[in-house]
Parts: C-alpha cells; sequence; structure tokens
C-alpha cells in the first residue's frame, strides 16, 4: 500500500465513474457515476494526508468531510431535479430531454 | 503484509463494483453494487486511519445517498422486471474509448511524473510506522482533534457547509414539488 497505488487506484475508479456518465442515458445512473468519481477524489486527498507531511494538521480528512458534505447537497438537488425533470417529461432518458420547456 | 493483502483485496473489490454498478442494465443491484463500492472505499479509509472518515462514509453514503437513489429509482424507473422499457446505453465502445484515453494518457502519466518523492520515503515510511504505533495504543487523530481543527481555522468554512446544506435541502423540496404548487396557487387565486 504506497502512496502510488492509492493514487493509482483512485485514477481507476475516477474513469470507471467517467465511462458511466459518459454511457449512461438514466439520469439517475449518471448521477451516481458522479458520486464515484467524487468518492476517488476522497481516496486521493487521506492517501495525501497520511503519506504527506504534517499529519497532525488533519488537512485531508477536513478537505474529504467537506466534499462529501458538497457531494451530499449535490445528490439531494440532483435527485430533485430528476424528479421534477420525470414529472414533466415522464422519462428520465437523457437523450429524450432535448428541450428547456415543453411545447 | 496483512494490511497490503487488505488493500489489494478493497481494491479490487471497489474497481468491480464500480464497474458492475455503472455497467449493470438492472439499475436496483446497480445501486447494490454502488452500495457495497462505497463500503469498499469506508475499508480503505480504515486502512489508511482516517476511521471519522470512514464512520461518515458509511453514514452518509451507504445511510443516506444509496437510500435515495434507490428511492429516485424506483420513483422513476418500473421496476417489475420487464427490460424492454428500460432505458438502456448506448456508444459503450467510445464511451470506454474516452474514458480508458483520459487514464492512459492524462492521469496515469501524471501520477508517474509528479515528484511524490519530495516527501523522502523514508520519511513517508516514518510516518506511516508511527502513525501505526500510535494506532496501537490510541487512535492517532481522534474525532475530538477533527472537531477542535473544525471550529480552530475552518469555523467559517464549517457555517459556510452549513448553509449550503440548508439551502440545498430547502433547493431540493421546492424543486421537486414547487412547480405544481405555483399551478395550483395561479388556479385558486382568481
Amino acid at each position: 500500500m504506497t502512496l502510488e497505488g492509492l493514487l493509482i487506484l483512485s485514477a481507476v475508479l475516477f474513469c470507471v465513474g467517467l465511462l458511466g456518465a459518459f454511457t449512461r442515458r438514466n439520469a439517475v445512473v449518471v448521477l451516481f457515476s458522479i458520486e464515484i468519481m467524487l468518492n476517488a477524489a476522497n481516496l486521493n486527498f487521506i492517501a495525501f494526508w497520511r503519506y504527506g507531511e504534517n499529519p497532525e494538521l488533519l488537512h485531508g480528512p477536513l478537505f474529504a468531510l467537506f466534499a462529501i458534505a458538497v457531494a451530499a447537497a449535490e445528490i439531494a438537488v440532483g435527485l430533485a431535479l430528476v424528479i421534477a425533470v420525470y414529472r414533466h417529461f415522464k422519462t428520465v432518458d437523457l437523450e429524450k430531454l432535448n428541450t428547456l420547456k415543453e411545447e | 503484509m496483512t494490511q497490503e493483502t487488505a488493500f489489494y483485496l478493497l481494491a479490487i473489490i471497489a474497481v468491480l463494483a464500480a464497474v458492475t454498478a455503472v455497467r449493470l442494465r438492472n439499475l436496483i443491484h446497480g445501486v447494490f453494487a454502488l452500495v457495497i463500492f462505497f463500503a469498499a472505499l469506508a475499508g480503505l479509509f480504515l486502512l489508511l486511519m482516517a476511521q471519522f472518515i470512514a464512520a461518515v462514509q458509511v453514514l452518509v453514503y451507504i445511510g443516506a445517498v444509496g437510500i435515495l437513489l434507490l428511492f429516485a429509482i424506483m420513483l422513476t424507473e418500473r421496476v417489475t422486471g420487464d427490460d424492454g422499457r428500460r432505458i438502456t446505453s448506448r456508444g459503450g465502445f467510445w464511451g470506454a474509448t474516452a474514458a480508458l484515453g483520459v487514464a492512459v494518457f492524462v492521469l496515469l502519466p501524471g501520477i508517474q511524473q509528479t515528484d511524490l518523492n519530495r516527501l523522502p520515503a523514508e520519511l513517508a515510511e516514518a510516518n506511516a510506522t508511527a502513525a501505526d504505533a500510535n494506532a496501537t495504543m490510541a487512535p492517532p487523530h481522534t474525532v475530538e482533534a477533527l472537531g477542535k481543527r473544525l471550529i480552530e481555522p475552518y469555523i467559517i468554512t464549517l457555517e459556510v457547509v452549513a448553509l449550503l446544506l440548508t439551502a440545498a435541502l430547502i433547493g431540493a423540496v421546492a424543486v421537486s414539488q414547487g412547480a405544481r404548487r405555483v399551478e395550483d396557487e395561479e388556479e385558486a387565486s382568481p
């Protein structure tokens, strides 16, 4: 378990999330792909904290904590938007959502 | 040695669960795979001595985000098992190519070229072993220390995050049911 190993794992997880965000057409799946990417970033914060200088300052966990809070806010608003869009269009297929206002 | 094994095991579980979550056609199963991914990441945080972050990961991600995603999927998708009407993915090849391209040409060279040894390897090892030694006696970085740091230099950040969360929750409620409310009031008022 080296810093480099952790960074590579985090990069791989980020790309898995990217793959999901690129290829899936369901809005909910795109949202949770973004969650996977955010988690990969959190892993980086913790890894740099553990193997970096001055671990007693706790910068890594604090940054991860704030990132988790922002991610939670994002997922709440994102899912609310998905549900609002579903009410309006009766679908969450991203390829069919090509207008902001229903004629 | 056991730490090394645990790391590889958790890493493999995390990657497999993430791929499953992203590629599975059954979305409910996908969310369960995502929960396994979150749990594996919580395990990694524990391995890295970030106990509180691991606990927060379980509480926020597995407890809240997982359930929220399940509800969103059940509200927007028919989950009775007929695959015909499900929204499928498309462009898997190009998506995979793009994601792999980002990994191979951007992230991995970045990791390779960054001078991670700005911190000498011995010092990093010493830090890690010191943390391990601490861990056997008492948790090195307790919730208490985290809380003090949160109050002492980061109080403004903490309050901004609290404000953001409040605004996001109010916004979520307003967005998910606001439109109809306004229409009702417009109909009712004249």
